[in-house]
């Protein structure tokens, strides 16, 4: 694999909240909805990475709800993407910066490339671009801010909603009681199962700010393609009080619904492991999405998580990294 | 004065991308256009170009990749053919909406069922409405000329629009003729350099695309079709320079050949037209005041220069190379135009239609003579029998 020649940015780890940076590069201008977790997710990935950043915006929420003509939230450079085609429109900006630093009309640093992609523009409609961005070895960062849902267009069911969710798409009925049947696709794991040219691969949350800024910033200091997965709830499409964003995506961890790791070179590490994982009812109670769920289908949840988190226990490098360094 | 070389469609194609040191490439294969990408990885494995050479995972995303090239300042170059060009279809409003001046070269082929390698028009005439500059070579030289004029084109900051540059596959892309390259002096003084406005920079932070509300749509809409009314002055412009640098002579929209003082006429666009210029003088050496008329590009649509070159003609026959199954005239796309580009003139030309080289049928001299006949007919009885007739059947 070619090397990455080209001059980057080395960001330090932020030691603490007092030393998070202090300039803002997601503004307001922005029309979310109250309490929206993907408006944090972007400030705090935007603040971690800092001026020298180009983001790519594929359709979803924090398009729709954000880039609005003659008034945009981003202090930085930003670029929408088709739903379908984040990825491809990464890779591409890579490239011309590759030949721009070349042939001197950019003299650095190599920006940090972000794609702030949601569920569906990740790993359904944009599994293809995504994938082949993270095969091709290009600079770029991908990170899903997942939502668990086509909140955006009325929330319909994604590949990550969550079994037993009521969407527009999944709503309960005789027939069909649990409303969504299906369970989630996994992310970062579709990303670590089957791309070489990766090396770092994390997951977090809103909740736990300086963890997520942080793994944006190793990241982003890394010479290849790199990729996050950030639970950001949506009280809109999850049905929860609007005050309890943060509290919902702190209970999705504690109840083992949600895992926060780093995969790093084919080694994984976990952190924010509960000593007693809670009950998921405790998470999804919350939520007026489950409030159709019998506790047989609670139980069905209970046993599917059950089965993820042995994983954390016993972590086990599903692919095997290419050896040496890049 | 270089020398010429016999050179293939798609050679010629990769020899103008390189003249014109495009610096983002994306590629995916599919007959016939691939061997423009082949030229091309050789040439940047080799080190003639430089320039990132992008392995696409599909038409769509070799559109999205040379998107975000082009956003972010580099001159980018694609390709495709048949039903890889329709498999992009998404990204040709944003590509042209976005006002990114990428090239993507085709070589034409048709669209699948059933499957079959022959040129059609159809696949790049199915953009046609989607804002880009379009056009027909009708040789391997006119291909690597078209490539650099489509770029000076596209480029011009009074213009910022996306081209498709087309030959007829198989019959342009792989069939070697003479190609006269130009000197990287005439290159130079031809085509300046890529001058993006408002690329994506660290230094002056843009918004590209961000969401509009209905009422803002209309008068962006008007913006670019004032765009492509301004588009004929820089073609002319763009084309006089080239046949000035390069010593060529062509007619910036409309290859007219012996029309002065023609009583019929072919219409055409792409390879087919050789046949047709070849029937023109066979036919006038049999008495027949037979001319034609040759497209080079179908956006902007030349009404004007149309209605000049063919409002004396009595009869015209348009020879279609792509379908509009339903439409108006029953057959192609091409009629349509240009009866509505003749429908002005006080004593317009009887216009009727002729499908012919589809599947990437040949078009025989034999099709020409059908065709002046039916041409001469129609002078005689004052009307034309059909909309259309079918070639080949």
């Amino acid at each position: 694999m070619q090397a990455f020649d080209y001059k980057y940015q080395q960001l330090e780890p932020v030691k603490s909240f007092k030393r998070v940076p202090g300039p803002e590069m997601y503004v307001p201008g922005h029309r979310t909805c109250a309490g929206c977790g993907p408006a944090l997710n972007y400030r705090l990935v935007a603040k971690a990475a800092g001026k020298d950043t180009i983001f790519i915006g594929p359709t979803g929420c924090m398009y729709v709800a954000n880039a609005s003509y003659l008034c945009t939230p981003y202090a930085v450079s930003w670029i929408h993407a088709q739903i379908t085609n984040g990825g491809a429109v990464a890779s591409g900006i890579e490239a011309a910066f590759k030949v721009a630093m070349r042939k001197g009309r950019h003299a650095g640093p190599f920006p940090n490339i972000i794609v702030m992609a949601g569920d569906g523009g990740t790993v359904d409609i944009g599994l293809q671009a995504m994938s082949a961005l993270m095969y091709r070895n290009h600079k770029v960062l991908f990170i899903c801010y997942d939502n668990e849902s086509y909140a955006n267009t009325g929330i319909q069911t994604s590949p990550t909603t969550p079994y037993g969710a009521a969407t527009t798409f999944t709503p309960p009925g005789k027939e069909i009681p649990e409303g969504k049947v299906l369970f989630p696709k996994n992310p970062p794991q579709l990303v670590i199962g089957g791309h070489p040219a990766v090396k770092y691969v994390a997951t977090t949350t809103i909740a736990h700010p300086l963890d997520l800024m942080n793994k944006v910033r190793k990241a982003l200091s890394q010479p290849g393609p790199t990729f996050m997965h950030m639970l950001a709830p949506c009280p809109k499409g999850w049905l929860f009080d609007e005050k309890m964003t943060r509290e919902m995506a702190r209970l999705a961890v504690e109840t083992g619904m949600w895992s926060m790791y780093e995969w790093e070179n084919g080694v994984y590490k976990y952190t924010n492991v509960p000593k007693k994982y809670k009950p998921v009812g405790e998470y999804m109670k919350h939520q007026g999405r489950f409030a159709h769920l019998k506790p047989e289908h609670i139980a069905k949840m209970q046993a599917f998580v059950d089965e993820k988190i042995k994983a954390v226990s016993q972590p086990i490098p599903v692919a095997a990294a290419v050896p040496g360094k890049q | 004065m270089a020398k010429a070389k016999l050179l293939t469609g798609c050679r010629a194609a990769a020899e103008g991308a390189k003249a014109a040191e495009v610096e983002v490439i994306c590629s995916y294969p599919i007959r016939p256009y691939t061997a423009i990408m082949m030229e091309l990885a050789k040439m940047v494995a080799n080190g003639e170009l430089n320039a990132e050479f992008v392995h696409g995972e599909g038409e769509h995303a070799q559109l999205s990749v040379v998107l975000g090239a082009c956003a972010a300042g580099a001159r980018a170059y694609t390709g495709s053919s048949g039903v890889g060009v329709t498999y992009a279809m998404e990204i040709y409003s944003p590509m042209a909406g976005g006002r990114y001046p990428v090239q993507m070269s085709i070589a034409d082929r048709t669209l699948d069922p059933p499957g079959d390698f022959g040129s059609e028009h159809t696949d790049a005439m199915s953009t046609r409405d989607q804002g880009w500059l379009l056009g027909w070579a009708c040789s391997p030289q006119e291909v690597y000329d078209n490539t650099l004029i489509a770029y000076r084109v596209g480029e011009d900051h009074r213009v910022m629009l996306p081209q498709m540059v087309c030959q007829d596959g198989y019959f342009i892309s792989h069939i070697p003729d003479t190609v006269t390259l130009g000197e990287q002096s005439q290159v130079k003084e031809f085509l300046p350099p890529y001058r993006p406005i408002g690329p994506l920079s660290l230094t002056h932070p843009v918004s590209h695309g961000p969401q509009i509300r209905p009422d803002q749509g209309a008068p962006m809409d008007a913006q670019r079709a004032q765009t492509f009314l301004a588009v004929p002055k820089v073609i002319e412009e763009a084309t006089a320079d080239f046949n000035r640098i390069f010593g060529r002579s062509y007619d910036p929209f409309v290859e007219q050949y012996k029309l002065e003082d023609a009583e019929i006429a072919f219409f055409i666009q792409g390879a087919h037209s050789n046949t047709a210029r070849s029937a023109v003088d066979r036919l006038r050496k049999q008495g027949v005041k037979a001319g034609m008329a040759r497209l080079r590009w179908v956006r902007p649509w030349p009404t004007h220069q149309l209605a000049a070159a063919l409002g004396h003609v009595k009869a015209v026959g348009v020879i279609e190379t792509s379908t509009s199954y339903g439409g108006a005239m029953r057959g192609g796309n091409l009629i349509h135009e240009l009866r509505a580009s003749l429908y002005d003139l006080d004593d317009r030309p009887l216009v009727t239609s002729f499908m012919g080289g589809l599947g990437g049928e040949t078009m025989w001299p034999a099709d020409f003579d059908h065709i002046a006949k039916i041409l001469t007919q129609a002078v005689t009885e004052k009307k034309v029998r059909n909309y259309v007739q079918w070639l080949g059947m």
